[in-house]
């Protein structure tokens, strides 16, 4: 199975899908190719499913801001979806919930 | 063989002796065989074994011939080379092939052969035994009026299998119409009793013959050649079918193992190439094959020794097996060349044949092979040096102090623990010291990735944080905003940090963080995940902002900052990995007394090896006791 899958959508916006464990062994590889493709298809948006990703180190997070940034360099909106707990905790300690869209709903302090 | 011929054989025999003895008789070969040995034996460049064969002559005081011709000699372990079995098989084709034909002579068949000659019968059987192909000898059986009535098989090739599967030595003494009943009345059947009555030669067919089995039946292209022999009809046998299939296996399988057969022969200097070795040599079969001396030509000059040896070889009577270029049309082959004789009984070579086997191919992908392994061992140096360089540049960056830290009112313990794999040290770093503002500023972060870029950034991160601490502000969240601008600037890795500030005066911590697990508070055997918003990790977003939380350090209360490597574990939840790290520090913090660092700093496991783990843990101070002991209880 692909470790990552890129497709566009017919509104411009570009899916990506990343599957099984995101690590400092093929973290460079993946952000390339999610990379070029933001840069050379220029999309309104971008989404990065990670349902099927099942682990993440800091290299697999450092993709995840290289897509983001790439993303914010052709003005597009960045989204990322469906983690699981375990990868939700992750994200959640490198404080990015925001910036990818996943942060819940300002809680009643 | 005609006077000229046999003159002609004797020349060409000559020659070949010529070339094997001036091959014989060079140092130069002796020397090459004898390194190629020793090379082969102790497993060392040949030219190293070449090397070692002159010390080993200077040493002794000896040319370094007879050494090397020694060395030959006690290495060498003879092959049993085909060459005996081969002139052997070729004796016994010889001697049949004067056997074989047999005069055309008129004979008329007595009455009766049928029981005639058992030993003639039994004759017939040794020469078919020693002959190649499939033969059949019959003989007559008449009835008491003399008329031809049937034929008997009275000797038949071992070789020989029949349509039924039937052996050859089972159908002797059988009857041609019970055996092969399709026969009687047809051609064969009219040619046997033509051949036996004007003693003439016969061919028949090819002609479908139809072979019943049982209920099944099947139609073959037979051809016959019967030839009267003695009291008794010699059929030779062909199925075309059999013939053409075999052929075209043996094109087949020289076209797949680009495989080509020559033979010269030298009693009559015929030389014949199979379809394939004009192929190899790229040459029109209509201009026969290519005269020896132009196909000597093309070997590179290169490989003159290794054509040298072989021809040495060759002498000796061995099957020379040598792959060695050749330039044809212009291009580099690599050939393979397989070479025996057959050999008359005194041993001199009648006929040279020789497999040649096209190994270009196979020798570029070997050559393009060794290339990579070079190309890859290059490689694996130099990022063995880039790791060394890393782990040596985080060693000068980030010296791990043997004891303790002191600082105002705080003592502190680090714990570096590097990457098992030396590939993977990189991008831990911590900070212990005081503040421009005499605070005390505590950090612990890691840069993502490994190797030297990040252990450039890491040395980045930490003077950059030393620096500011000393100069700007001692504010944790103010820290990680400058550090934060700093890597997002320099558009490289991502990091994470956790910067702590202790006021000795007030006993206030403070505290920030930016992608990075909480530091830990260790009151008494409480511990408490000094948890807040985290800020986004450094290098991701141009302008995060920080927040700093604030609680207070009590007397032996213990803040322990780490790295994720001490609790990260691909198949373990952080909470799980975080466990075993509150139970250590609950452990050694419930001990009465001020909790020795060391013994933490020791007991803390880490969940990853793989990973750096970077440890700082910081102890307040118990005061010394007040003078008057009790005065402020009341």
């Amino acid at each position: 199975m692909r470790t990552v899958s890129v497709d566009t959508s017919v509104d411009g916006r570009l899916d990506v899908v990343l599957r099984g464990e995101l690590d400092f062994t093929n973290a460079s590889q993946v952000a390339k190719v999610v990379k070029e493709a933001i840069i050379s298809g220029r999309p309104s948006s971008v989404r990065v499913r990670l349902a099927e990703v099942t682990f993440l180190d800091s290299s697999g997070i450092g993709l995840l801001v290289r897509a983001m940034k790439a993303a914010d360099e052709v003005g597009a909106d960045f989204r990322v979806e469906d983690p699981t707990d375990k990868v939700l905790d992750q994200l959640r300690m490198s404080g990015l919930l925001e910036a990818f869209g996943l942060a819940q709903p300002p809680a009643d302090t | 063989m005609t006077t000229d011929g046999h003159q002609g054989y004797l020349r060409r025999l000559a020659e070949l002796e010529a070339q094997i003895g001036s091959a014989r008789l060079s140092a130069d070969v002796v020397c090459e065989r004898a390194a190629g040995l020793l090379a082969g034996r102790i497993g060392c460049r040949i030219d190293e074994a070449l090397a070692h064969i002159r010390t080993v002559a200077a040493q002794q005081d000896k040319d370094v011939e007879t050494v090397a011709a020694a060395m030959i000699s006690a290495l060498e372990t003879r092959q049993v080379t085909p060459s005996v079995r081969l002139r052997r098989s070729a004796e016994e084709v010889l001697r049949v092939a004067h056997q074989a034909p047999k005069p055309r002579q008129r004979h008329r068949p007595a009455v009766s052969v049928d029981d005639a000659a058992p030993g003639w019968a039994a004759v017939v059987q040794q020469v078919l035994d020693a002959m190649p192909g499939n033969h059949i000898v019959l003989v007559g059986i008449r009835d008491d009026a003399g008329e031809l009535v049937d034929y008997r098989l009275v000797a038949v090739s071992r070789t020989l299998v029949d349509l039924s599967g039937t052996a050859g030595s089972r159908l002797i003494g059988r009857r041609v119409s019970e055996t092969y009943p399709t026969i009687v009345g047809g051609p064969v059947w009219q040619a046997w009793a033509d051949a036996l009555a004007d003693g003439q030669q016969r061919q028949v067919g090819p002609f479908p013959y139809v072979h019943r089995d049982d209920e099944q039946a099947s139609e073959h292209l037979l051809s016959v050649r019967v030839q009267p022999v003695g009291p008794g009809l010699l059929n030779s046998w062909v199925r075309f079918d059999e013939q053409t299939r075999l052929a075209e296996r043996i094109a087949q399988t020289e076209r797949l193992g680009n495989l080509g057969w020559g033979e010269w022969d030298l009693v009559t200097d015929a030389t014949v190439w199979s379809d394939e070795m004009y192929r190899i040599y790229e040459r029109d079969p209509a201009d026969g094959p290519l005269p020896r001396e132009e196909s000597d030509a093309l070997g590179l000059p290169e490989d003159e020794p290794l054509r040298r040896q072989a021809a040495e070889a060759f002498g000796r009577g061995e099957t020379i097996d040598l792959t060695a270029r050749a330039m044809i049309k212009g291009k580099v082959k690599h050939l393979r060349a397989v070479i025996d004789a057959v050999r008359d009984v005194d041993g001199r070579p009648v006929k040279i044949y020789g497999i040649i086997q096209d190994v270009t191919a196979r020798e570029m992908s070997r050559l393009k092979l060794a290339e990579v392994q070079e190309e890859l061992r290059a490689q694996q140096q130099s990022l063995l040096a880039e790791h060394r360089l890393a782990a040596h540049l985080q060693h000068i960056v980030l010296p791990i102090p043997d004891g303790p830290i002191e600082l105002d009112g705080l003592r502190a313990a680090v714990r570096y623990l590097p990457a098992e794999q030396a590939s993977r040290v990189g991008g831990d770093w911590y900070h212990a010291a005081a503040a421009g503002d005499g605070t005390i500023v505590l950090a612990v972060g890691d840069v993502a990735g490994h190797g030297l870029q990040a252990a450039a950034t890491m040395a980045q991160l930490r003077h950059a944080l030393a620096a500011l601490a000393v100069t700007t502000t001692s504010d944790p969240a103010d820290l990680l905003t400058h550090l934060n601008r700093l890597l997002y600037a320099a558009d490289a890795e991502t990091g994470t940090a956790a910067v702590a500030r202790f006021d000795p005066a007030t006993h206030d911590l403070a505290w920030a963080r930016a992608g990075h697990p909480a530091p830990l508070l260790a009151r008494a055997g409480t511990v408490t995940e000094l948890s807040d918003r985290p800020g986004p990790l450094l290098g991701a977003i141009r302008r995060a902002t920080y927040d700093t939380s604030t609680t207070r350090l009590d007397p032996g209360d213990v803040l322990l900052l780490y790295t994720d490597g001490l609790i990260e574990h691909r198949s373990r939840t952080l909470d799980e990995g975080l466990a075993p790290v509150l139970a250590v520090l609950g452990r050694v913090t419930a001990e009465p007394g001020p909790p020795p660092l060391e013994t933490l700093l020791g007991a803390l496991r880490r969940a990853n090896p793989d990973d750096d783990t970077c440890i700082l843990a910081a102890r307040r101070h118990i005061e010394a006791p007040p003078a008057a002991p009790g005065a402020r209880h009341g």
